[in-house]
């Protein structure tokens, strides 16, 4: 396999310095323009494993707000984050929810990676 | 309790957003006992109900939530302490008696309208988003043209999308979240123009809501025309030189159905104005003294309405400190005054409170005028500190120990930012 | 549906309003067609709001007969109505010293007239009176019947009236074709046939057009365009009177208005064009309005403006009003209604009574015409106690709906009952999204409540109708 040579910006801090990584598929050959070390822990994790928190959110009925708010416990990656969206926006629910009641499991199929409301939302009307 | 406004209280706050909740729960930790938060919406929690996004409560909570967690969280502490939070209910114009006791007139459905007197207030209303007559953009005025807040409330509450072909005007945090948000909606984000040649958001919003979906960011970019008769059907847009002026021989035109706005934020302050209240021109909120008590004796103020902030933690710190104080001063404690003015310097485009007293620790909040790096802070001639990045976007949180001003014997405390003007660093941004 | 009326009034701006009005004192039966979603949302709504004291137009022209007439109009109309309406007076101040002589000459013009209490000031007096004009001006002639209204509440409240006294209104209602109908003339609309033994055509900017369906086309109507700029409260009370220049041939000049609201506009440009669909505002247009305006008075700035419009004015050939019939039997145009078309609507809603009289239509008084119509509900303007008595009573009144201008849901509602249908119908009913926010917090309510009253979803609500929709539905292609 020969050397593939990625940009990216750090998040670690404000400066966002640019990143140039090559790598051989998940090993990290050479890494420069980070100005700290924290540069280089975040691009491992980017090239390894890159997750991202999600939120959204769903359907539901017999509340005050037409849409109830919701999260993904822990960070689902990166390169499936539509379709973990395209999954949590099939769900419906109806009033009342209460913050933190978990919506799905496995979400993806992941253990781990479960859907919960973010709000508390209680039943109006009949 | 959540719904009960009886008689008189120590302290009455304006506002159940994260500031109003923060400054009721410092006030009843400081000894006020009957605070009262009064809130225009329904439910209090403010604009936290709607951002659905995680990135709150690091600080205060010590792990990251979602506004919504947040905003509940705040809330059942409050109840949990016996504080009344009523909603519906908007404060409609406040005053203070020939005695100095403060008094604000409720609107509140249900219940019609009613003065409320309290021997402290907490002014926290929050802020407001710019226009598009702010940017005086030439054009026609057709529906499509919205802020990106009022955006974020259609989609992660009503169940409404604002369009399918959306452009962003402005790189401000809740614009780049707006971005990721309607992208994964299904609308087609055609790209954010930025005025400066920097992004007025987070750089890990840069890079996960626009980056990880191509949602190209054009710098040094505006909007220069709106176009459409009922909706808007396209924008121009033109690079932007050294002196911000739109450069009219490059535009060209972005196909879109719908523009969202995300140029800044004011505070909102038109109840303040009513009472009286010095104003700062620059952060357009109360000038305030180190125990954030405005130019009105018992009239505090904390959060968006005293300046703009960009993170909710911060905006709780603050709003903790102005509850305490009004607390304390509802249950008799007098403090001398404030004999030092803050004064903002080199590269510092304003700095709160406004004024500082000794044999006490103060947290000053400033903003620079522009990214610096490396850059220092340097207050008098008293300390010097390395910041390494600074960036307007990103408000500086810098703590004074009570031996450092002991040491200081003027008047005016002088606040600079120093180091060299930074460039753009974003690798995604194309000019 | 085809129905049969004595009088088909196409065109539901302030003319075709007052006209529907005016007629609806008589055992007539009329119908009002609106195209738009709502009555005024023409070039009425982008009117400048003044009511003109005529001096600076020549009494050889019709607009210049109509115009100190319906000036005179305005104080029991405005009393029978309830819109606001203030008698300001106006100043056409000297710039230059051969302005001076012009003074004189509109004095003079103004004087033969009739036009009330003309009046020459010298620098000092207009100092006196307006500190903050620029102290380079050379004198001032100033008229005191000149006032403002917010033109759109008067279009509100004449079709109200109308409607009230039995005019049947239909908008979203263009009129597609024109027909000889037996002794008049059949209007084809999307909602039906309208014929008329009188169609009047009040179309404004579209009135050739509509001269030419009834195969009367005589004259070109070419779009005047005006910019205008609202600006912030900061500038509340800087002028207290209307700020005009020496009139030019073709418009009245670029203006200080402090309009009834109390807010400072300045404006309008005055630019032909060939679109008459271009109601953009233009960078060029707010440069010339700014630079204008400043040499009146220094201390307004481009920084201050918090919103801006533009209107087209109906320009007719021969820069006069079109009021007559043609050689189509029936067919009757009120066309070419260009400034100071609002000050003479009500003069030229009895001037075309009086015409279709002589043309045999038989006027025969109602005994109960109603000439009031209720004040709408203006909460923030009243009384503290009022406003305490009032939500005591009604619940709506102490639910807020729009903070800056401080609109209750009692005044929504009482929008919705007279005929609001859209955000803007609401807005400029109700002002609720004309303050600073500009709509950024009252906009879900407002349209909550819409669609409750008009029975509708969400994102059925518009802006102001047509394809002027706000927001759509979320999860229809998830669910589909």
């Amino acid at each position: 396999m020969s050397p593939v040579t990625t940009t990216l910006t750090c998040i670690a801090c404000p400066i966002g310095c640019a990143l140039r990584l090559t790598h051989e598929g998940r090993d990290i050959v050479e890494l420069a323009g980070a100005t700290c070390d924290r540069g280089a822990k975040y691009a491992a994790e980017e090239l390894i494993d890159p997750r991202r928190q999600l939120s959204t959110t769903v359907a539901i009925e017999g509340a005050r707000s037409a849409r109830l708010p919701v999260k993904v416990t822990r960070p689902v990656p990166r390169d499936r984050v539509l379709e973990a969206v395209a999954a949590i926006h099939r769900l419906r629910v109806r009033a009342p929810v209460r913050a933190g009641e978990v919506l799905l499991e496995a979400l993806l199929g992941e253990e781990g990676l479960a859907v919960v409301a973010t709000r508390s939302l209680g039943r109006v009307g009949p | 309790m959540l719904g009960r406004m009886e008689g008189d209280y120590d302290v009455v706050v304006v506002g159940g957003g994260p500031a109003g909740l923060a400054a009721a729960i410092g006030a009843r930790d400081a000894g006020a006992t009957r605070v009262l938060v009064v809130d225009r919406e329904d439910e209090a929690g403010g604009i936290l109900l709607q951002c659905i996004h995680a990135g709150f409560g690091l600080h205060y909570f010590k792990e990251e939530l979602t506004g919504p967690e947040y905003a509940e969280r705040f809330v059942a502490r409050a109840l949990d302490r016996d504080i009344d939070v009523v909603g519906s209910a908007y404060v409609s114009g406040a005053g203070l008696d020939s005695d100095g006791t403060r008094r604000v007139r409720v609107m509140r459905e249900g219940h019609g309208i009613r003065t409320v007197r309290s021997r402290a207030m907490v002014l926290a209303m929050g802020c407001r988003e710019r226009t598009r007559g702010a940017l005086h953009i030439p054009g026609t005025r057709p529906a499509g043209v919205l802020t990106a807040g009022l955006a974020q409330r259609f989609v992660n509450v009503m169940g409404l999308l604002p369009g399918r072909r959306v452009a962003i005007l402005g790189s401000g945090d809740i614009g780049l979240i707006m971005a990721r948000r309607l992208t994964l909606e299904g609308c087609e984000v055609v790209g954010v123009f930025e005025l400066m040649p920097f992004s007025n958001g987070l750089t890990r919003n840069v890079v996960q809501c626009l980056g990880d979906f191509g949602i190209p960011l054009h710098l040094s970019t505006t909007v220069v025309e709106i176009h459409g008769q009922d909706r808007v059907d396209k924008i121009t847009v033109a690079p932007v030189g050294a002196d911000l002026a739109p450069d009219l021989s490059r535009c060209r035109e972005v196909a879109c159905d719908t523009l969202l706005l995300s140029i800044g934020l004011v505070p909102e302050n038109e109840l303040s104005q009513g009472l009286g209240v010095e104003l700062d021109v620059v952060t357009q909120g109360p000038r305030v003294s180190s125990t954030l008590e405005t130019s009105l004796p018992g009239v505090f103020a904390c959060g968006n309405v005293l300046h703009v902030h960009d993170l909710c933690d911060y905006v709780t710190e603050e709003a903790l400190l102005a509850g305490r104080f009004a607390g304390e001063l509802a249950g008799g404690v007098k403090r001398p005054r404030d004999n030092i003015r803050v004064v903002p310097g080199d590269n510092v485009r304003y700095c709160v409170p406004h004024t500082l007293a000794p044999g006490r620790e103060h947290t000053i909040y400033l903003r620079s005028e522009r990214p610096l790096r490396p850059a220092a802070i340097r207050v008098g001639d008293l300390v010097r500190r390395k910041l390494g990045f600074v960036t307007p976007a990103e408000m500086i949180t810098f703590r004074i120990k009570p031996d450092v001003l002991d040491r200081f014997h003027g008047e005016a405390l002088r606040i600079d930012l120093l180091g060299e003007p930074a460039g753009p660093h974003l690798a995604g941004a194309e000019p | 549906m085809s129905e049969r009326y004595d009088v088909v009034v196409i065109g539901g701006g302030v003319v075709g309003a007052a006209i529907a009005r005016e007629l609806s004192r008589f055992r007539l039966r009329i119908a009002l067609l609106e195209r738009q979603a709502e009555v005024g949302f023409g070039t009425s709504k982008t009117n400048s709001g003044i009511i003109h004291p005529g001096h600076d137009t020549s009494s050889a022209t019709l607009k210049g007969r109509l115009v100190v007439r319906g000036n005179a109009l305005y104080d029991r109309l405005a009393a029978e109505l309830h819109f606001g309406f203030r008698r300001i007076g106006q100043l056409n101040v000297a710039l230059e010293p051969a302005d001076l002589v012009a003074l004189e000459r509109l004095k003079a013009q103004g004087d033969a007239k009739g036009v009330p209490g003309l009046e020459l000031w010298d620098p000092a007096r207009l100092r006196r009176e307006e500190p903050n004009l620029s102290r380079e001006l050379r004198g001032a002639l100033h008229a005191p019947s000149a006032g403002v209204i917010n033109p759109y509440e008067l279009v509100f409240a004449l079709v109200e009236s109308a409607a009230r006294n039995g005019v049947e209104l239909a908008v979203d209602c263009p009129v597609t074709a024109l027909a000889a109908d037996g002794d008049g003339l059949a209007a084809h609309t999307p909602r039906g046939v309208f014929r008329g033994r009188f169609v009047l055509n009040c179309a404004g900017v579209a009135s050739d057009r509509v001269a030419a369906l009834a195969g009367a086309a005589t004259f070109t109507i070419t779009p005047r365009k005006g910019e205008e700029y609202m600006l912030d409260k900061r500038l509340l009370g800087l002028v207290r009177r209307l700020v005009f220049p020496v009139p030019s041939p073709k418009t009245k000049g670029t203006l200080i208005i402090p309009t009834f609201d109390g807010t400072i506009m300045v404006g309008p440009t005055a630019e032909d064009v060939l679109d008459r669909d271009d109601v953009a505002t233009t960078a060029r247009g707010a440069r010339e309005v700014f630079a204008f305006v400043r040499r009146l008075c220094p201390s307004i700035d481009p920084r201050d403006a918090i919103t801006a419009f533009a209107g087209l004015r109906a320009v007719a050939d021969g820069n006069d009003f079109v009021i007559g019939p043609t050689s189509v039997r029936g067919f009757v145009n009120v066309a070419g209604i260009q400034s100071p078309g609002l000050t003479a609507a009500p003069a030229i809603a009895e001037h075309v009574r009086d015409l279709l009289a002589a043309e045999g239509l038989a006027l025969v008084a109602k005994p109960d015409f109603a000439p009031e119509v209720r004040a709408p509900a203006r909460f923030a303007h009243l009384a503290p106690e009022v406003q305490e008595a009032l939500a005591a009573r009604d619940p709506r009144f102490a639910r807020v709906v729009c903070r800056c201008e401080l609109v209750t849901e009692a005044e929504i509602d009482d929008a919705v009952d007279h005929g609001a249908r859209t955000l803007d119908g609401l807005k400029f009913r109700t002002r609720a999204g004309m303050g600073r926010c500009q709509g950024g917090f009252c906009t879900p309510r407002a349209m909550e409540i819409l669609a409750r009253r008009l029975g509708v979803p969400l994102h059925a609500v518009t802006k102001r109708g047509g394809g002027s929709w706000i927001a759509l539905p979320m999860g229809a292609e998830q669910e589909a």
